[in-house]
């Protein structure tokens, strides 16, 4: 097999394989426990596409999913928008919300970006706490219809869901895949994330690119929140806390920054980790994830795939140096 | 009217006062380590609980109670920097560290949190005042809790400062945070300055959540937003501006209190992030921040 469509069929086995899962496992504790782990793959991913590929440090995704979910929510519940429209209205509201973020930002590096997307996503959190008539406050939205024409029966409708929501991930990843591999700003990203001024010297036009990302990883991570507004069907404004954030933040450090499977894989695995640990106590999967962010930004910094990869193969070896400078390279 | 606005500018000073201790914390650690500390606000937890554990379960009465919730949240502050930064930073050796303080110390507040929450649990524990009665001035009244808050934030304060300015390990942390390499060239031993400097700055997140505690509650996640509103003074003040940190938290307090009479309340706490965002985009370095940032 050539070395390009490997990946092609790794991944594609993978989701073929993902989609026989409710075959394998008929039961809806299951399928509820994979959608959602989808669903954090897709946040962990988009996080990754804009920090681990371009080292621009993000604390706001949790702000991105909370204005897909709530913006999806509102116009499902408020204006009768069927939720497949929805979906896109989701998207592109957190797209352009990355993108207003993402423009002031652009003068900002390293701790400063952190910090002020830190600080957009407290904002968009207090605004979903306090605009009572859009987003119900503290309660948050919910009573509106989901996915329509899913069959009735509860396992049918968990097993339909299932489907599209692993249908709508799996896209979403293999368009970053596909941008963050094998476009011209695949290269963009790389060269911002190893020497921005460099970058800009060479050519390349570094603030449309770093905007490219902004805007594609927020779309990515309001996706990931319009599919958790049609799923969960409640979205309040603690969704959208830090924490979701820092969890996200997390699987993408546990499975290798800057290769976007890492992330998915991550966050699958972590999340399935958490939900099988949950008979010890919900605590206790927070604190493993506070214990694992330490041990691997400490001793494993380039994650699960850089584990993988390890395993002397020449052609990683370059993907693999870049996976542990992706966050190295921010310093201000 | 007037009566009112002596009133908000009074628990703005309090406010201020408690946001003094937060940000000068993170600034004074930020100025010396180029850390930012994203767990600052659990120690200010700690210092909570261990004023409860100290004053409700023990009966140990309130000054011990504070002294207690300052020197165990010291003693936490030592260990922070030779079991989590020291073994990053020797990995990374001359390599920029970029954005990995930043994500291990989240994840160190995420532990944290979720420690209290597991040893402590979830609830809401209330601590009696640490002194009780209110003082009448000619225009409003001011509670003892309140002043002593206030006289307890300026009387670290002022320690701190001069610590830094006359005591020899002030000194070195000063050295330090110009240029740790000429600093350890001359003889300072950078790792124990920065274990000093680490739980120094928390000690004083420790010391807040002790004072704090019969006004707020005291619950495992109290600190974080306190963080979060402490980067955004900090950054107002500029990076490692101590001065610019407890001028800005003093405006805030101010600004916040006041603000109450102009805008619904459930908004208040959203100005300093549109100051942070503000200050920025017209002067990244901060209002008193120096041109070069380190």
């Amino acid at each position: 097999m050539s070395r390009t469509r490997r990946p092609l069929a790794l991944g594609a086995a993978a989701v073929m394989l993902a989609a026989a899962l409710p075959f394998i496992v008929p039961h809806p504790f299951v399928l509820t426990i994979a959608t959602q782990a989808l669903i954090w793959a897709l946040l962990a991913a988009s996080w990754d596409l804009l920090s681990g590929y371009t080292g621009q440090i993000s604390f706001g995704h949790a702000g991105f999913f909370l204005v897909g979910a709530y913006a999806a929510a509102a116009v499902t519940k408020h204006a009768g928008v069927s939720p497949w429209a929805g979906l896109v209205v989701g998207t592109l509201a957190a797209g352009l919300v990355g993108l207003a973020v993402g423009f002031p930002a652009l003068r900002l590096r390293g701790h400063y970006l952190a910090l002020v997307t830190l600080g957009f996503a407290e904002i968009i959190r207090l605004t979903a706490q306090n605009w009572m008539s859009l987003t119900g406050g503290p309660f948050g939205i919910y009573d509106y219809r989901t996915f329509p024409g899913l069959p009735v029966e509860p396992l049918a409708h968990r097993r339909a869901a299932y489907w599209v929501v692993l249908a709508i991930v799996a896209a979403s990843i293999a368009v970053m895949v596909k941008t963050c591999e094998h476009t011209p700003a695949a290269k963009a990203f790389r060269a911002i994330r190893e020497d921005e001024v460099l970058a800009a010297t060479l050519g390349i036009h570094t603030t449309a690119y770093k905007l490219l990302a902004f805007g594609l990883s927020a779309g990515f991570a309001g996706l990931a929140g319009t599919l958790y507004a049609y799923y969960i069907v409640l979205v309040s404004p603690t969704v959208g806390a830090v924490g979701t954030t820092s969890l996200a933040i997390g699987m993408a450090v546990f499975g290798g920054l800057g290769t976007i499977w890492g992330p998915v894989v991550g966050a699958l695995l972590f999340y399935g980790l958490n939900e099988a640990l949950r008979f010890v106590g919900v605590v206790y999967n927070l604190i493993a994830v506070g214990l694992i962010l330490m041990v691997f930004v400490i001793f494993v910094p380039r994650g699960l795939a850089g584990a993988a990869a390890s395993r002397p193969r020449r052609r990683r070896s370059a993907a693999r140096a870049g996976g542990e400078r992706a966050l190295g390279s921010t310093g201000n | 009217m007037w009566e009112s606005v002596a009133d908000f500018v009074v628990q703005g000073i309090v406010l201020g006062g408690l946001y003094a201790l937060i940000a000068v914390g993170i600034s004074l650690i930020f100025g010396v380590l180029d850390v930012i500390n994203v767990a600052h606000g659990e120690f200010f937890a700690v210092g909570g609980y261990l004023v409860f554990a100290s004053v409700v379960l023990m009966h140990l009465g309130p000054a011990l109670g504070i002294a207690a919730a300052t020197a165990g949240t010291f003693v936490l502050g030592l260990a922070v920097y030779p079991l989590l930064l020291a073994p990053l930073r020797r990995r990374l050796g001359r390599r920029p560290s970029g954005s990995l303080y930043l994500v291990l110390t989240l994840g160190l507040s995420t532990f944290m949190q979720n420690g209290l929450l597991a040893l402590a649990g979830g609830e809401y524990l209330q601590i009696p005042p640490h002194v009780r009665g209110i003082l009448d001035l000619p225009f409003t009244s001011v509670s003892y809790q309140r002043l002593l808050v206030l006289a307890i934030a300026a009387v670290l304060l002022g320690g701190l400062f001069a610590f830094l300015k006359l005591h020899r390990y002030g000194l070195a942390v000063r050295a330090v945070a110009q240029d740790p390499d000429a600093a350890q060239s001359v003889g300072i031993v950078l790792g124990r300055v920065f274990g000093l400097t680490l739980a120094l700055g928390v000690a004083l997140a420790g010391a807040s959540g002790a004072l704090m505690a019969p006004l707020f509650n005291v619950y495992p996640a109290v600190g974080f937003p306190l963080t979060v509103k402490a980067f955004a003074i900090t950054i107002v003040g500029g990076m490692g501006n101590l001065v610019g940190a407890l001028i800005a938290a003093l405006v805030l307090g101010v600004v916040e209190s006041l603000a109450v009479m102009v805008i619904p309340s459930q908004w208040q706490n959203a100005i300093a992030f549109a100051a942070m965002i503000g200050v920025l985009l017209v002067r990244p370095q901060g209002l008193l921040g120096r041109a070069v940032a380190r």
